[in-house]
């Protein structure tokens, strides 16, 4: 797909985020045929090839999509600094990524070692590049704000989480001998409690009161909580290579941890009851479910801890509510937000003094209602995955609806945007 | 220092921050300085001055809000 672009300065190209955001829908309706491709019902065992690689489609395909191209157009507006190279980082990223990750899945559900080691180089170079760029432009950043730190914190816990990875799927790939089960509960920790929800926090500080109208989260909360977090997990981390294992202490550090989790959720949800105005938006409902699913998901791990014989069910649940409660709603949420802003924006910037659509009319309100309505069916069949095949299929279905849904309104809002750039040059000329 | 128009921002949703900053710069009188008072840095927004050949000073306030001080460079 050809976009011509309007330049604005600070914020990269239009094309650079939307890419990204119109490729990671068809990584939901690719998790979903990983699922359907599995013999029995793949939510029953953790270690299942079609549920790896179904996770891995959400997690790079869909997430790390979205969150590569949106890191690229929040930077700027956050903390003041474009990424370095930012068309070359982008295609480059994209490409690396996009391949990496089909291959990985593919590996995964085919249990083709050659694949995996296709896999690994490229995703290994997409989160270099990624990585190299976002600690660049952080560290060139005016900026010196909480949000600036937790976005920060997200991307050392990324580049440890994905050395993990590489080194994982390489393993695989070759057979050879390693701490499988300590380095998969590092990776798992690091990509979901450090990645995913550092960059949750960090970004929430902006745009919770920004986008939502709340007041401004504490300031204690702020300096606090993502060093907080992460220390957590860094010693979560690390406390499973200790010889013999220290239980207590990392029982403590773990609840540490989906504490300090709760009371994030906790605290955002107060300051979402506080806001301004008191219409229906479903950015706020998005969040509001993620942070609802981020107590859950805490509540499961704690009782995996409490009730040790039920652990390993728990302990699922609680990654799954984590990964499309929290993640997936927050991004959701995000993205109905972020992509008519950069439609709006940039044909504001580009020209377009009259007649710039507004932010509502670029992608149908009705549309994400439906969206969200069908993700709370899906969350609330994911719970019900582990027990029952036929929640196992409704989970399919609504990953294969949301993709289709998520794709058509990415797509929309850039058929609006190239409309109106014609238009834009049309007057020019 | 001459004359100053103060505007504030602060609770409003994007974009209206920025449509209504530049709004009101469309019609500042010459010499007349715009303080907006606003929750966060707009950094979108200094392209745009710089652009249209503004000239700005934002300073932190104590509880956590910017005052931004912008006047035409010439």
């Amino acid at each position: 797909m050809r976009m011509t672009s309007l330049s604005t300065d600070q914020s990269p190209p239009i094309f650079i985020p939307l890419s990204f955001f119109a490729v990671a829908p068809l990584f939901l309706v690719l998790a979903a045929v990983m699922l359907a491709l599995a013999g029995s019902n793949p939510f029953t065992d953790a270690h299942d090839p079609a549920l790896r690689a179904a996770a891995h489609c959400i997690t790079l395909g869909f997430m790390a999509s979205v969150m590569f191209g949106a890191t690229q157009q929040i930077l700027p507006v956050l903390v003041g600094s474009k990424m370095p190279a930012s068309r070359l980082v982008a295609i480059s990223s994209l490409l690396l990524l996009l391949i990496g990750t089909l291959s990985l899945c593919a590996g995964f559900i085919l249990g083709k070692p050659a694949l995996l080691n296709l896999a690994w180089p490229l995703l290994g170079s997409t989160f270099l590049i990624f990585i190299g760029a976002s600690l660049i432009s952080l560290v060139r950043a005016t900026a010196r704000n909480d949000t600036r730190t937790a976005i920060f914190l997200s991307i050392i816990s990324l580049a440890v989480a994905a050395t993990l990875g590489v080194l994982l799927a390489r393993g695989y790939a070759t057979g050879a001998s390693l701490p499988y089960v300590e380095m998969i509960s590092a990776h798992i920790k690091l990509s979901l409690g450090g990645w995913v929800m550092l960059l949750t926090i960090g970004v929430s500080y902006q745009v919770v009161p920004m986008f939502q109208l709340t007041p401004s989260y504490p300031k204690w909360l702020t300096t606090v909580l993502a060093p907080a977090i992460f220390i957590a997990l860094l010693s979560s981390a690390a406390l499973l290579w200790i010889e013999p294992y220290p239980y207590w202490i990392a029982v403590m550090t773990e609840w540490l941890f989906w504490l300090l989790a709760i009371g994030f959720a906790a605290v955002t949800l107060r300051l979402q009851q506080q806001r301004r105005r008191r219409v229906a938006d479903t950015t706020l409902s998005f969040f509001r479910l993620g942070m609802i699913s981020l107590v859950l998901a805490a509540l499961f791990s704690l009782a995996a801890i409490l009730y040790p014989a039920a652990g390993t069910y728990l302990r699922t649940l609680s990654v799954l509510v984590f990964l499309m409660g929290l993640a997936m709603s927050v991004i959701n949420g995000m993205l109905y937000k972020i992509i008519p802003f950069l439609v709006w924006f940039h044909l504001f910037r580009g020209g377009m003094k009259s007649g710039v659509p507004n932010m509502k009319q670029i992608i149908p309100e009705t549309w994400m209602w439906w969206h969200y309505r069908l993700h709370l069916c899906t969350l609330l069949a994911v719970i019900g995955a582990p027990f029952w095949i036929m929640a196992a299929w409704a989970v399919m279905l609504g990953l294969l609806l949301q993709g289709i849904l998520l794709g058509t309104a990415v797509f929309t809002a850039i058929s609006v945007y190239r409309k109106n750039v014609r238009l834009i040059n049309l007057v020019k000329t | 220092m001459g004359s100053a128009i103060k505007l504030d921002v602060r609770g409003l949703p994007p974009p209206e921050p920025f449509v209504n900053i530049m709004q009101v710069l469309q019609t500042l009188p010459a010499g007349t300085a715009l303080q907006v008072q606003i929750q966060r840095e707009p950094y979108p927004l200094y392209d745009a001055l710089r652009e249209s050949g503004y000239t700005w000073q934002t300073s932190a306030l104590a509880d956590g809000d910017f005052l931004i001080e912008i006047v035409h460079a010439s």
